[in-house]
């Protein structure tokens, strides 16, 4: 008879002692100090670095960063590096409200199709797939193409075109937490329409909807880049980071790489930050 | 023992902690044998181990678990047989998953599933699977096999299901089968032919079957041997007639005064919970719950028990001739049922009707509550029995007012459903819920205080101080610590969140509280206290109860009177005892003959062969 042995599993598995940690809180901290890196340069560095995004410097154009223009100049001999920053504050104070807006809207379309009857809740959803059915950037650079867009409009068509997977997601968590026995606990007890979704339902859908948001401000960023790539975006003389690398590709011929690697590492650091944050909050809502 | 077909040899696991690295122990040297054409129950709570051990048996523990000790099976060790032998010897033990429906694949039929073994065992050709397939579902109890080898598991219900999850473990004509809980969640009279099933296989195979389950009750008829295991550790085992006659350990002691009974007397629950596995008492794991502890208790166990073919392990093993119990079949008349009956009803139900909407679909369905009359008094246990799908927890949501219904549900003489909208929330008010899975009972992401300040609030009461006192004492009212106010709903026991669920229904000053299921999420010994605290609380608090349940001895426990729901209409109502005694519906007949009841002596077992009055589900 064979001695009691000892046996492992069927298998092995390498474990990273550091790998766990970076897909939770890690991954959290550094989305968001890369997030205020980024906030920093667009909103702090320019109250030290006080030169004129818009100032024309004939006697440099192109040239390559130096003492005098730390990230060079683009063809008109403007300061890059106070265009990347001038830029990074347009396209910031675009895709952060639209997320925002964007967050609002899916957020009460979501609740109102998830908690009302199920004819409205079926109207909803038509129009919903219908919606989501236009492509979205067609239609924006439609509107773009046929208005003159102002900082306002232009957030609020980002808003309008953005809006579906949001609510659809909220649509269904409702419904997945309306019949749940705490909320009919809650209708027992007297509470509202009112009290069942600040109590309840927005508690539990919390983390769902931080998540999202962080995504959203990432979507945005490169949507509205995206715009302004095609020249539709930020209206000039103002720029985004999209807008700056359009400029830059008319020059490719000329190789000029400070204009960019700046602002294609921004735009790919704001998004790598809002997934990191994204990720990192997903991880600690999966371990609570 | 020749004739034992699978033996666990001082068989320990220890599982990788969530997350970390660490080991956590949950499975400490056990021992155990299941012979050819016996049955050998393995008992525990949940938390306990003994899915572990079948796993463990089956090599199908996950990754990083270690194990170690013997699984004899067939002259072999099958800890020590590589992937691929062991995925042949695989097929010559048979398992039962206690979820039929997540263990079956919803896309792919039934026939397809019960010949898969067989196919990948055999490498028989497709028709020969097809007939082996037909013969295995009749051989289970599927009437009609052949036509009913190309439906898929939702076209079956509940009972009918585990048994084509039984016919699927039989395919290669297996020597042992281990059920894992196979009846839990199936009603009692269900379970019973279950039961019977495997009893019928078992000799007529001479299958070795395994059987693990939480309930003492349903083993008690049909095991010849029986292990209890505590927190990873077996405190004793032995024959099943010798068991039950007279257990020698406390924890397998308190757990057969736990499960309810008809005619008993009172309800014994053990307090306490069970020991973190990473922080095990140093001496016996019972020993912090157990009523007999004495200081030796803490430094060791008895010596020398390993290969005890009958033992307690317990250094104070209780003596053989068990305290009395109670002999007579007596129903003791609960709460104080007396002189209610004169005052006016307090709920009233006349003709209730409820239809559940079809989505979709124009064809009729047959209406999930027909015509349902029924009077609750104030203070009075009602209680609601019935199979699943009897409509019983749609009659409880009836009296929550949320659905919709025909006839008229009257509170204090008044048709809630017609009173104009303030005064209805007011009325609901009165009536409180006590839902049966206290998870889902609680909002995760509050936390109990903030739970149980909830009604309060809505009730109109702001006052911070004052609702923390008044959170204070409905903790305390339902024997918690006022200090659990600040945990989450996820970092307390199941039994602790269904007496935040009590507290939380009390804290809106209902009149009557209607108690779905209350105790079935819960372990058996957590049960028997929460019934406990019900039926003092029914004193203290002058509610009257609505307690809907498949456990006829849990709610008889409880309810004055009892109504016997089938297929959505009372079949019977009448006194507890008066039921229990006179049963008058051939259907109430049958749940009273399978109730565990006060056994009046040794070994000799109440629960009969069982005659249903209908088909089979």
């Amino acid at each position: 008879m064979p001695d009691a042995g000892s046996v492992s599993g069927t298998g092995m598995r390498v474990r990273l002692p550091g790998l766990a940690a970076l897909s939770g809180s890690g991954s959290l901290l550094a989305g968001i100090v890369l997030a205020l890196l980024v906030l920093f340069l667009c909103f702090l560095v320019p109250l030290a670095w006080r030169a004129d995004p818009y100032a024309l410097n004939p006697l440099s154009p192109l040239s390559h960063p130096s003492r005098a223009f730390p990230l060079g100049t683009d063809e008109l001999g403007r300061d890059n590096l106070a265009r990347v920053m001038d830029a990074g504050r347009a396209t910031l104070l675009v895709a952060l409200p639209a997320a925002a807006v964007t967050f609002l809207a899916g957020l009460l379309y979501g609740l109102a199709s998830g908690l009302g009857p199920r004819l409205l809740d079926a109207a909803m959803m038509r129009l919903l797939d219908a919606v989501l059915a236009l492509p979205g950037l067609v239609v924006l650079i439609f509107f773009a193409a046929i208005l003159r867009l102002s900082t306002p409009s232009l957030i609020l068509l980002l808003g309008l075109i953005s809006w579906p997977p949001l609510a659809r997601l909220v649509r269904n968590e409702t419904r997945a937490v309306r019949d749940r026995d705490f909320v009919q606990a809650a209708y027992q007890m007297g509470g509202g329409f009112f009290h069942v979704v600040t109590t309840h339902l927005l508690r539990v859908m919390a983390p769902v909807l931080a998540v999202n948001f962080t995504f959203l401000v990432g979507e945005m960023i490169l949507l509205l880049s995206a715009l302004s790539f095609l020249g539709l975006g930020v209206q000039p003389p103002q720029t985004s980071w999209g807008g700056l690398l359009e400029g830059a590709l008319q020059l490719v011929a000329l190789d000029p790489w400070w204009l960019v690697l700046p602002p294609g590492l921004l735009i790919f650091a704001s998004l790598l930050s809002a997934s990191l944050i994204g990720q990192g909050l997903l991880a600690r809502q999966g371990r609570a | 023992m020749t004739d034992t077909v699978l033996q666990l040899q001082a068989l320990s696991v220890s599982l990788p902690a969530h997350g970390g690295g660490r080991l956590v122990p949950v499975l400490d040297a056990l021992d155990l044998q299941v012979r050819a054409g016996g049955m050998t129950a393995l008992v525990g709570e949940s938390g306990s181990g003994k899915t572990v051990a079948a796993l463990a048996a089956m090599r199908l523990l996950p990754r990083g678990a270690r194990t170690s000790g013997q699984v004899r099976f067939d002259g072999l060790d099958l800890l020590a047989q590589d992937e691929r032998r062991m995925r042949r010897l695989r097929g010559r033990i048979g398992m039962v998953f206690q979820n039929p429906l997540s263990a079956l694949n919803p896309s792919a039929t039934v026939g397809a599933q019960v010949a898969e073994g067989y196919r990948l065992h055999e490498n028989g050709s497709r028709a020969q699977a097809r007939r082996r397939a037909v013969e295995l579902l009749g051989e289970v109890g599927i009437p009609d096999p052949a036509r009913r080898l190309d439906d898929y598991p939702h076209q079956f219900s509940g009972g009918q299901r585990q048994r084509v999850m039984i016919a699927a473990a039989l395919a290669c004509d297996p020597r042992v089968l281990i059920a894992d809980e196979p009846t839990t969640g199936l009603d009692p009279l269900v379970a019973r032919q279950i039961l019977a099933l495997l009893r019928r296989l078992q000799q007529s195979h001479r299958l070795g079957v395994l059987f693990i389950t939480h309930d003492l009750s349903i083993v008690e008829a049909h095991a010849d041997r029986l292990t209890v295991l505590y927190a990873g550790r077996a405190v004793e085992w032995g024959g099943a007639g010798r068991f039950f006659a007279a257990p020698r350990h406390p924890y397998s002691q308190a757990l057969l005064a736990a499960v309810p009974r008809l005619g008993q007397a009172a309800l014994q629950g053990i307090p306490g919970r069970l020991p973190d596995p990473l922080l095990l008492p140093p001496g016996c794991r019972f020993a912090p719950r157990c009523p007999h502890h004495r200081p030796p208790c803490d430094d060791g166990y008895p010596p020398a028990l390993g290969d005890a073919v009958e033992a307690a392990c317990c250094l104070f093993p209780l003596a053989p001739p068990v305290p009395a119990r109670n002999m007579n079949v007596v129903h003791a008349p609960p709460a104080g049922a007396a002189a209610r009956q004169d005052d006016a009803a307090l709920l009233a139900l006349e003709r209730v009707t409820v239809r559940h909407p079809v989505i979709g679909a124009r064809r009729r369905t047959a209406p999930a509550l027909q015509e349902v009359s029924l009077t609750l008094h104030r203070g009075e246990c009602l209680g609601i029995v019935g199979e699943s799908g009897s409509g019983k927890s749609t009659l409880g949501r009836a009296i929550l007012h949320m659905l919709r219904h025909d006839g008229r549900i009257l509170l204090d003489g008044q048709p809630v459903a017609d009173l104009p909208g303030p005064e209805r929330r007011r009325a609901r008010r009165r009536i409180q819920p006590v839902f049966q899975d206290p998870r889902e009972s609680l909002n995760p992401r509050l936390r109990i205080g903030d739970a149980l300040a909830e009604p309060l609030r809505l009730g109109g009461l702001f006052d911070r101080a004052r609702l923390d006192r008044e959170v204070a004492a409905l903790l305390a009212k339902v024997g918690l610590d006022p200090s659990l106010a600040g945990r989450w709903p996820g970092q307390v026991s199941g039994g602790q969140a269904q007496r935040v669920a009590v507290a939380r229904a009390l804290a809106a000053r209902p009149e009557i509280v209607v108690l779905d299921e209350p105790t079935s999420a819960l372990d058996v010994s957590t049960q028997a206290m929460l019934l406990t605290l019900l039926r003092d609380l029914a004193r203290s608090e002058h509610v009257a109860y609505v307690m809907i349940s498949h456990d006829l001895a849990a709610v008889s426990w409880l309810a004055d009177r009892i109504a016997v729901l089938k297929d959505g209409r009372v079949v019977e109502a009448a006194d507890t005892a008066t039921l229990l005694a006179h049963p008058r519906h051939a259907y109430s007949a049958a749940l009273v003959a399978t109730a565990p009841r006060v056994q009046d002596g040794a070994g000799q077992v109440a629960a009969g062969p069982v005659r249903l009055p209908s088909p089979p589900a």
